[in-house]
């Protein structure tokens, strides 16, 4: 694993200096340099912590909407077919759609990415929902009535149990789409975020910060998704058949 | 959704009038969305100065396919850009596949190739297309290249990774069963190793499709004078909104119909041999958009 990270880096390095120059592929050591600076200077956390607000904004947005459509497709066979194509086409329509709408309904405020993000993560909870709900065993629920367990009881230690998982694995993947399309969302129109620094240095044609900002945007994701994955696995330890 | 999905619904149908009944069909329902949808849009109309009514942008579109003009503009310029978009999109994806698939093949079988790539494929992953756009555009100036290595550089991790995934998949029982049989190197690629990876290598290319055409518009908005990105950024620029909004609808009615259509029903026949369904069931169609969520770059 580390010889993989230390191949890339001498291969980064070796193309920067030999094959191209150091302008049009700064090599690592330059752009390692200017990731320290954005930390250094504080910019790194004002702008991470604008862009990570307006992602969970938007996601608790997505979230509050799809919880109930995504019960609803579970129960329904008319919600089901109702939201399918809806749900299933949105996995395709392309990132840059739900920038640039956005950008024209909400102007580049603050808006804007909240909206982006809530409808692109909402067809995904939706689903994940659904599928839970689904699985739920029918003989479980069965058997709860038959002991006269009441329905709330019923939904909070017969279906919860059985649908969180699920939920919880559609949030996870939600949230890196969820992540990406916001700052291309900042990207489009912005004042502030990730994605305003990398249009910001497009403009002034600093490759090397462009590749600075994109390396602390997937280092940053990377890590909330570890961090995640670990949350998951601690949440769901009673499951017997976990796989995940 | 089709009728195969066995629920306890359709087992037991409730007695409902004729009318109810198909009102109430799967088929309707489909058809109540999309009424709903432009329902919406309608409204969202009415609130937001800057959008477009349906019909508005549908006459616009009429107009772009056509000929005429809109705000001063000669329109009817449809396929001369689409067409550009649709060369770049196929070149860069047909780069971008075919450099996956080795690359994938590579990462699955030789281990040292594993060791240098497996996490680093993360980092390409994780990737966002318009970092290629703006890498792509500063390196190569306006013009063909950008889209074109765009497609290709944010396309190639996603087939890799399947296409790697689809070798680990192969079951090593059955490669020393072939081992102590004596099975020769050919027939063993043939019978062995193509089934398990052909369906990965759609469901790779069925990502690249997706990722290369936002790719593409990306690249294209960014970095070109024509192709489908450059014509709603024109109209953007313009604040002509109504053309603005006809070309977005051209980058969502390209990727729905292709997925749709051709993608997922290709995917699904590629693995065919080991779901055992005919081929014409949707109840994959869950698992399906949990898959794309799992590769999606946007």
């Amino acid at each position: 694993m580390v010889l993989g990270w230390v191949g890339f880096l001498a291969l980064w390095a070796f193309t920067s200096v030999f094959i191209l120059d150091e302008f049009t592929l700064p090599g690592p050591a330059k752009v390692g340099a200017a990731m320290w600076q954005i930390v250094a200077q504080g910019e790194f956390f004002d702008d991470f912590a604008a862009s990570i607000s307006k992602t969970f904004m938007g996601f608790a947005l997505g979230a509050l909407i799809a919880v109930p459509v995504g019960y609803a497709m579970g129960r329904s066979r008319y919600w089901k077919a109702f939201f399918h194509d809806g749900v299933v086409g949105a996995g395709s329509i392309p990132g840059i759609t739900y920038a640039v709408l956005a950008l024209v309904i909400f102007g580049t405020g603050f808006l804007g990415p909240v909206i982006a993000v809530g409808l692109i993560s909402m067809p995904f909870i939706a689903l994940s929902v659904a599928e839970g709900v689904e699985g739920v065993d029918r003989n479980l629920i069965s058997m709860a009535r038959a002991f006269r367990r009441s329905d709330p009881q019923i939904s909070r230690h017969v279906m919860l149990p059985s649908i969180m998982p699920f939920v919880f694995a559609g949030v996870r993947l939600a949230f890196a789409i969820a992540w990406k399309v916001e700052a291309l969302t900042e990207v489009f129109g912005s004042s502030n975020g990730v994605g305003f620094q990398i249009r910001f240095a497009f403009q002034a044609f600093s490759i090397t910060n462009v590749l600075a900002w994109t390396l602390l945007f997937i280092l940053f994701m990377l890590m909330i998704e570890r961090g995640l994955a670990v949350f998951e696995r601690r949440v769901f330890r009673w499951r017997v058949w976990e796989t995940a | 959704m089709t009728a195969s999905t066995v629920t306890p619904a359709s087992l037991a149908p409730p007695r409902r009038g004729k009318i109810r009944r198909s009102l109430t069909s799967d088929w309707a329902a489909r058809i109540t969305f999309y009424v709903s949808i432009i329902v919406a849009w309608q409204l969202l109309a009415w609130q937001v100065d800057r959008m477009p009514a349906p019909w508005e942008t549908f006459d616009f579109l009429y107009r772009e396919l056509t000929g005429g003009s809109h705000g001063g503009v000669i329109t009817g310029v449809f396929w001369e850009h689409f067409l550009v978009t649709l060369q770049r999109f196929s070149i860069g994806l047909g780069f971008g596949f075919v450099i996956g698939v080795i690359l994938g093949v590579a990462i699955g079988t030789l281990g040292f190739v594993k060791s240098l790539l497996n996490d680093v494929m993360l980092v390409f992953l994780a990737l966002p297309a318009v970092i290629w756009a703006f890498l792509t555009v500063m390196w190569f100036g306006l013009g063909w290249a950008a889209p074109v290595y765009t497609v290709i550089l944010s396309t190639i991790p996603f087939v890799a990774v399947n296409v790697t995934q689809g070798i680990r998949a192969v079951s090593p029982d059955l490669h020393r069963m072939s081992g102590a049989f004596r099975v020769p190197r050919e027939r063993r690629l043939r019978h062995l190793m193509l089934p398990a990876i052909t369906g990965y290598m759609f469901t790779g290319l069925r990502f690249a499709v997706i990722i290369g055409w936002n790719a593409v518009l990306l690249a294209e908005w960014f970095g070109s004078t024509n192709g489908v990105g450059w014509r709603a950024r024109f109209w953007y620029d313009a604040a002509r909104y109504r053309g603005f909004l006809g070309w977005v609808l051209i980058f969502i009615a390209f990727i729905f119909l292709l997925d749709g259509f051709v993608m997922r029903p290709l995917q699904r026949r590629a693995f065919r041999w080991r779901d055992g369904r005919t081929g014409d069931g949707d109840q994959d169609a869950a698992e399906s958009v949990i898959d794309t969520m799992a590769a999606r770059g946007v």
